[in-house]
């Protein structure tokens, strides 16, 4: 490609040279060498010396440039540091009581209905991917106690299930179990049981009446109401939202026939299975729903807006390398006969390429650098105030600045690369000068 | 109105420093001293040999014939000086030897390589290696010190920073400039400046010096500075010189005398007395 186009041209000797070259060498016998062989060049570590001490002359201008290109990685650096916090403190607060590998399955499809009777958990624990599975009846009841009484949901759980909810209750000493016949009330229960200390209902025995149907026990035909009968509660649900009650479903089956139940929980042994899990889950005509959907969700909102923010950096960084290229352009015009003299004295084309391309991916660098460490310093500080702010106000705010590796590296990458592109005309200009002309130049 | 000496501010002190200080160069010191790799130069006898030298610049639609076949040798150890009226086409002689710009037609060997026979990058290393350059105005890298720019040919011909500054020391020494090693070069006067670009062109031990007027910018007392150096490694090197020069009053300098006109070869003469005619005709 000829791009004589970027070459003052002054006279046209200066097109001869190179068809000279040619003719003269076909005339002569001579090998012809390559620069290869000779011409080591100058070594890396001094071109970059030259470079760092050309920055140093035009000292304000390089500053000037350096900022803009640290300013705008800045700015990016401090939005995108937010929302990559932002977003893993969401998603940190949703897994929190909720494991990823888990798909829950209710039987809630009136169009559908399916039992989950042991039946059904044999050929779900069959399918490929399934770790294991865990049940939960849903049914109705009222507790009383001595005058009180009142309305209350009443579940059937393992042990495991209430593990893998995570439910957070306080039994002294571990006496609700798979096999025992104790219940856990919920600390909201207690209290309109008339504990004002919810704990104090620990060890006390209650009456309840549960409602049963064909939902959860094959052996009914219609509804009945089992009323009186006793258990000891041991222990309490702590930050409850809702008055419940929570038998072993052991217990419920021995005693009232309970075989089948309404929702369940599955953990996937394998997350590329997932989907395939979830989806014969759906194909038994079970509703599923899982945090990995969710989080999905949250990854993609927070996609959508880290778009937006690249877009507004890029804004920015185009205004940055505009400023970069204009103070290469410059730095170009004024050093003409410096570039004319080195390469009088014999300095290569390739080398003076080199040597533009390396201040300008000095001034990316720095800049990157600096700009970085600013946003993100920046941005742990803005994080800190409302910290304060929000513990004087009663709120507990936790850290929300996060860059992750790969960010690092996208930054790194990306100030290399604004370098180079930035760099690549004034130097590609710089290397065509010729030593002549630029001797002549005034 | 003229100034005290309390009025004369730091930079006009370091020029009358120097204009009034002794040239500190190798008068009464053997060159080979600092550089004894000096005393083996190639033995060949011809050092530059130009045949039928055309050169022919288009502008625009016009072709002009700056050279019409010019054909000469330099022996080792001459000092040749090229004279002639502007335009007469000395310097792009000068910068066809130098190997900057092509001729239309012709070979030029220096050192025995026909140097228009190769690449550009070879041609760039060659100059580096084997020809010192003193060019009208000196030029420099604005960011360097006096001792690093010195240094230069040293970096491009890939030696290392120490190496090259060792040596451009030893050459600023030779040329009384040390003193200046840490300056920057346009704090300098411009007699300073053009001695630091003479060493310069020393720092990588050239069999062979290109100068292009190279006290066309400098006053008087300068000049004659300049050339005593430039004469005295001429001599006690043997190192070739061709310079280029419009002042007759540097004829004396010479060993040999070119005189162009019109982009041919007037006279060529090595006579003294001939030298002598053509500086009282000058």
């Amino acid at each position: 490609m000829k791009l004589n186009f970027f070459l003052r041209k002054k006279d046209v000797s200066l097109e001869s040279e190179e068809d000279y070259e040619k003719k003269h060498h076909k005339a002569s016998n001579r090998p012809k060498e390559t620069w290869k062989e000779k011409h080591t060049g100058i070594s890396f570590s001094m071109i970059s010396y030259i470079s760092w001490k050309n920055l140093k002359v035009g000292r304000a201008r390089s500053i000037l440039t350096i900022g803009g290109v640290a300013l705008g990685i800045g700015i990016i650096t401090f939005l995108l540091s937010i929302g990559f916090g932002m977003q893993q403190m969401i998603v940190s607060e949703v897994t929190k009581d909720n494991p990823i590998d888990v798909i829950d399955i209710n039987n809630g499809n009136l169009d559908n209905f399916v039992s989950l009777n042991e039946d059904v958990v044999g050929k779900i624990k069959n399918i490929d991917g399934v770790k294991k599975i865990e049940r939960r009846v849903n049914t109705g009841g009222k507790i009383i106690l001595g005058e009180s009484q009142t309305d209350v949901i009443i579940y059937g759980a393992t042990v495991e299930y209430l593990d893998m909810l995570r439910v957070k209750y306080q039994d002294n000493g571990g006496n609700f179990s798979n096999d025992g016949d104790s219940a856990l009330i919920s600390d909201r229960l207690a209290n309109l049981l008339g504990f004002g200390n919810p704990y104090e209902a620990i060890g006390k025995k209650i009456v309840y009446n549960i409602a049963l149907s064909k939902d959860v026990s094959s052996k009914l035909d219609t509804e009945k109401v089992t009323e009186n009968n006793e258990i000891t509660i041991s222990g309490i649900v702590n930050k409850s939202d809702n008055t419940y009650i929570y038998l072993p479903s052991k217990m419920l089956e021995d005693k009232f026939g309970v075989d089948s139940a309404q929702e369940g929980k599955v953990v996937v042994s394998d997350m590329t299975k997932f989907d395939n899990v979830k989806q014969q889950l759906e194909q038994m005509g079970f509703v599923t729903s899982s945090i990995a959907e969710l989080i999905a969700g949250i990854n993609s909102f927070f996609s959508t807006v880290r778009i937006f923010l690249v877009i507004f950096g890029v804004i920015i960084m185009s205004i940055s390398a505009m400023g970069m290229l204009n103070t290469l352009s410059v730095s170009l015009l004024q050093r003409t006969k410096e570039v004319g003299i080195m390469k009088a004295l014999g300095t290569k084309r390739f080398d003076v390429f080199k040597m533009f391309i390396l201040e300008s991916i000095i001034i990316s660098f720095v800049g990157g650098v600096l700009g970085f460490f600013g946003g993100y310093g920046l941005a742990l500080f803005v994080n800190k105030l409302l910290i304060i702010l929000g513990k004087r106000m009663g709120t507990d705010l936790g850290y929300f600045v996060y860059v992750p590796t790969g960010f690092i590296l996208a930054i790194a990458g990306f100030v290399l690369f604004l370098g180079i592109i930035t760099g690549v005309m004034p130097a590609f200009r710089a290397s065509k000068i010729h030593a002549l002309e630029a001797l002549r130049y005034e | 109105m003229d100034k005290t000496i309390d009025q004369i501010d730091e930079k006009e002190k370091r020029i009358l420093k120097m204009n009034e200080a002794p040239s500190q160069s190798a008068k009464g010191k053997k060159t080979s001293e600092f550089f004894p790799e000096f005393e083996h130069h190639s033995q060949k006898d011809i050092v530059v040999g130009v045949k039928d030298i055309e050169k022919t610049f288009v502008l625009g639609t016009n072709k002009v014939d700056i050279l019409k076949g010019v054909n000469f040798e330099i022996k080792r150890g001459e000092f040749v000086m090229l004279m002639g009226p502007s335009g007469c086409g000395k310097s792009t002689l000068l910068h066809i030897v130098y190997g900057l710009e092509a001729p239309t037609n012709g070979t030029i060997f220096v050192e025995d390589e026909d140097i228009w026979a190769h690449s550009k990058n070879w041609r760039a290393y060659f100059r580096n290696q084997y020809i010192g350059f003193i060019p009208q105005q000196a030029f420099w890298i604005k960011s360097l010190s006096v001792i690093e720019n010195v240094a230069v040919p040293g970096f491009i011909g890939g030696r290392g920073y120490r190496e090259s500054i060792e040596r451009a020391y030893k050459t600023l020494e030779i040329v009384g400039m040390k003193d200046w090693a840490h300056y920057r070069p346009f704090d300098l006067s411009g007699g300073q400046q053009q001695k630091v670009a003479f060493a310069r062109s020393l720092l990588l031990n050239p069999k062979f010096i290109i100068a292009d007027e190279p006290t066309g910018n400098l006053d008087q007392k300068s000049g004659v500075q300049l050339m005593d150096l430039i004469k005295e490694f001429n001599e006690s090197l043997n190192i070739t010189v061709l310079m280029v020069t419009h002042n007759p009053d540097q004829i004396s300098y010479a060993s040999r005398i070119v005189r162009m006109v019109d982009g041919k070869i007037l006279s060529d003469t090595t006579d003294k007395e001939q030298i002598n005619i053509i500086k009282n005709e000058a």
